[in-house]
């Protein structure tokens, strides 16, 4: 398959699936949070609502800053609702949209992961930069 | 932070409400039951102080008193004939009543009597007894035990939540400062309000020397008013201190309940105070400068 075939792919033939990237409930606290995001070797993790609807995101910059910032006890941060540290309105990307759209808005917005999520902002999938590039470059 | 609320009282008894900006509760009484006709007594004198400043309150005594320092100290008149006592004083005087429990097996009769059952602070963490507080169904008032950071009551109250109750009211009692003292960090409040859950200040276990006289408490009661002014301006939903008509023959907790004498003055400072608290910041603003981070 050619480059250009590839570019025509869509974000829904390469977005990571649920079970395969952190997706955290409401009340979980940041060191869960974390934890999480260790276990599946990822920068990110997805908090949506008990129906599923994306609520925020925490990535590694974010831990990175709050770090930096945050003048409380390692151990009064843990137990704080991770949705406290969490970026509530991300980027996100439509499952029909263009992959190489998708990579284009990554460069623009300066992120590595785009949350896929429905008309309802329902989260669907992940899309992480380096399966996006592999599979326009293979 | 707006608080929830949570609602004391079942039956005829009167409705006490607590948290956001509502009146200060005071829970109070003696620390142990020790007669029928003493805990009456005691019960008359608190309500009459009560309706007097129009505070809501709610009685409190105990019924087993486990976490005394000598094996031939007082230990309380034991679950059943206690809650009858506590039974009778709810009829009597129709006011929400209170105890503690320390053993889970005792849960579930606690609840069936108390309005608000007590989670005493150095079980706070254990699972066990915060299940069967929980599984009573009534509010829990669960105290901070002087080994927790305030932070960290927030895996107590998620064990409450996860057996499936969200009544909840958390009291700083006083924190250890090595051995045999404990301080206040008057942050607590704020912090622990960061659960959504209105909070108290046990006023009587924070000036406690904890076995400071070898095998009894010792305490330093004459620091109560300083401390109780310096909660109710911090912020806090209740206030909670045990009283006595004759301190130095009290059946427990003799060095550290409060001589009734003294309940008045305090207790109408502190309702002043928490009034103008709230005026306070409806004048100037609420206390959340800097929460950006």
């Amino acid at each position: 398959m050619s480059t250009e075939n590839n570019k025509n792919k869509l974000v829904s033939e390469v977005m990571i699936p649920l079970e395969k990237f952190p997706v955290l409930k409401q009340k979980i606290i940041f060191k869960e949070a974390l934890e999480a995001m260790s276990k599946y070797n990822l920068g990110i993790a997805c908090i949506v609502s008990t129906d599923g609807i994306l609520l925020g995101l925490v990535t590694d910059g974010d831990v990175r800053r709050k770090i930096l910032k945050i003048q409380k006890p390692f151990s009064a941060l843990f137990v704080d609702d991770a949705l406290d540290h969490c970026i509530k309105q991300p980027v996100t990307i439509k499952s029909d949209a263009k992959l190489i759209d998708a990579i284009e808005l990554m460069e623009k917005k300066h992120v590595w992961d785009l949350p896929v999520v429905n008309d309802s902002g329902k989260l669907l999938g992940l899309l992480h930069l380096h399966p996006a590039v592999k599979t326009i470059l293979s | 932070m707006v608080s929830k609320i949570i609602e004391v009282g079942y039956g005829t008894v009167n409705k006490v409400r607590i948290g956001d900006k509502l009146p200060l509760v005071f829970i109070g009484g003696p620390c142990a039951i020790e007669s029928k006709e003493h805990t009456f007594m005691m019960a008359k004198r608190v309500k009459d102080i009560c309706d007097k400043l129009d505070i809501p309150w709610i009685f409190k005594a105990c019924y087993d008193k486990d976490c005394r320092s000598a094996p031939d100290s007082f230990h309380g008149l034991g679950i059943e004939g206690g809650l009858k006592i506590l039974s009778e004083v709810r009829e009597e005087f129709g006011v929400p009543v209170t105890s503690d429990f320390s053993d889970p097996a005792w849960g579930d009769a606690t609840g069936k009597v108390c309005d608000l059952v007590q989670v005493p602070a150095y079980l706070c963490r254990q699972t066990s007894i915060l299940r069967a507080a929980a599984l009573t169904k009534k509010p829990i008032h669960l105290k901070k035990g002087q080994f927790m950071s305030p932070w960290n009551m927030k895996n107590s109250v998620r064990k409450i939540e996860s057996f499936g109750n969200d009544q909840v009211l958390l009291t700083d009692r006083g924190t250890f400062f090595g051995y045999n003292m404990l301080v206040n960090d008057f942050k607590c409040f704020p912090i622990m309000a960061e659960t959504g859950y209105p909070v108290c200040f046990d006023a009587t276990h924070s000036i406690q020397l904890p076995t400071s006289m070898g095998n009894i408490s010792g305490g330093q009661r004459e620091y109560i008013p300083h401390l109780v002014r310096g909660a109710v301006a911090t912020g806090i939903n209740a206030l909670f201190m045990e009283v006595h008509n004759d301190p130095p023959n009290a059946m427990s907790d003799a060095n550290t309940v409060l001589d009734i004498k003294y309940l008045e003055r305090i207790l109408a400072q502190a309702k002043h105070m928490h009034e103008q608290r709230i005026e306070l910041l409806e004048k100037w603003g609420e206390d959340n400068v800097h929460r950006e981070q």
